[in-house]
């Protein structure tokens, strides 16, 4: 037996009937559909200018953790690249290794130093020197990120600004979230007057 | 074919006319697209992180250089649980009382009257750039950020932290 198309196969007779050979009569139709691309073509375009603009060269320098929330600042700069001290509601941590215990530092608050803090500074000190041994143009800066939560007391962000100190990164930065950009748009929508 | 166009075929004359529609491919620049828009997609920076810079006091670090005019003037700014205290070394001392406290305890800062006070403190002193806040162990560090957040805008740019 051959194969054949499944479907209706009418009898040759119906073939030339002028009733019902009109619909029997099959495959008239074209296989390819076109499909109309421009306005994906056009939202992909939107899309990609969209994250164009909100592209930062710098990445990712801070990450943000669930346990710290950051407070607002309206004239903040660029944040740069530098070791990173994230003090939390429960643990102080410097480039992803936890250095501290909140509870611990509280204990002992009649010292203003943290020693594991300086240490893992200092070995971070050394390895920028390492890194910039042959450069004899690049000059240490000694700048170093602090991000804290909005709670954490100053008892706690002045010992630890203290360690920085000491171990050579004299030059803090307080993180915070960047509001003068949502402050800007906000103006820019409230009508003149 | 699109109002306007010639026939695409035919009429009257031996030779066929050309088509006037051409049909650009648009899948190269499809691929390109999405190939960009992955990249971007996973390399985006959602949040907005900016810095504040301040100087510590104490701890050995290398002071600014300020001109005469610049040292001329001290401004110091105490916060603590009463509110501020704005003092300069041209004598001025201003008290600043705090709003209360919060639901959860937290001490409210009168900031709105501390920037009205240091924008006045800056057009009367227009060289002053730097000034010291001396915070108590007890301040958040979301209100100390607040409060180096309006010295900065007040145009105290050089801002140095300090405890009591």
């Amino acid at each position: 037996m051959p194969i054949v198309t499944p479907g209706k196969r009418p009898a040759k007779r119906f073939e030339k009937s002028k009733i019902l050979g009109g619909k029997m009569v099959k495959g008239r139709r074209a296989t390819n559909a076109e499909l109309n691309v421009v306005p994906m073509v056009d939202m992909m375009t939107m899309l990609v200018i969209f994250l164009l603009a909100q592209f930062s060269s710098t990445g990712e320098v801070l990450y943000m953790q669930k346990d710290i929330k950051l407070p607002d600042a309206r004239h903040g700069q660029m944040i740069e690249i530098a070791p990173v001290v994230a003090i939390g509601a429960d643990q102080v941590v410097v480039t992803g290794v936890k250095v501290a215990d909140i509870p611990d530092l509280d204990r002992d608050s009649g010292y203003l130093n943290i020693p594991t803090l300086e240490e893992r500074l200092r070995d971070e000190k050394k390895r920028w020197e390492f890194i910039h041994k042959s450069d004899p143009s690049s000059k240490w800066d000694g700048v170093v990120n602090i991000q804290a939560d909005k709670g954490v007391p100053f008892r706690i962000v002045k010992r630890v600004m203290y360690s920085c100190g000491v171990a050579g990164y004299f030059n803090v930065n307080f993180a915070a979230i960047d509001a003068g950009s949502v402050a800007a748009t906000q103006t820019e929508k409230t009508p003149a007057g | 074919m699109g109002a306007g166009g010639m026939p695409d075929e035919g009429g009257s004359g031996k030779r066929k006319r050309r088509s006037l529609d051409a049909v650009i491919n648009v899948v190269p620049a499809i691929d390109l697209l999405s190939c960009c828009i992955s990249f971007l997609l996973f390399t985006a920076v959602w949040t907005q992180i900016s810095r504040l810079q301040v100087q510590q006091l104490g701890t050995g670090a290398p002071e600014t250089e300020q001109t005469e005019q610049q040292k001329q003037l001290m401004v110091t700014l105490a916060m603590g649980e009463r509110g501020f205290n704005l003092t300069t070394s041209a004598g001025t001392a201003i008290d600043i009382p705090a709003l209360g406290r919060g639901e959860k305890g937290e001490i409210r800062f009168d900031v709105k009257a501390l920037e009205g006070q240091l924008k006045q403190l800056k057009s009367g002193f227009p060289d002053a750039s730097s000034i010291t806040v001396s915070a108590e162990d007890t301040v958040s560090y979301g209100d100390l950020v607040q409060v180096i957040d309006t010295c900065v805008g007040a145009g105290l740019a050089g801002v140095a932290v300090t405890g009591i």
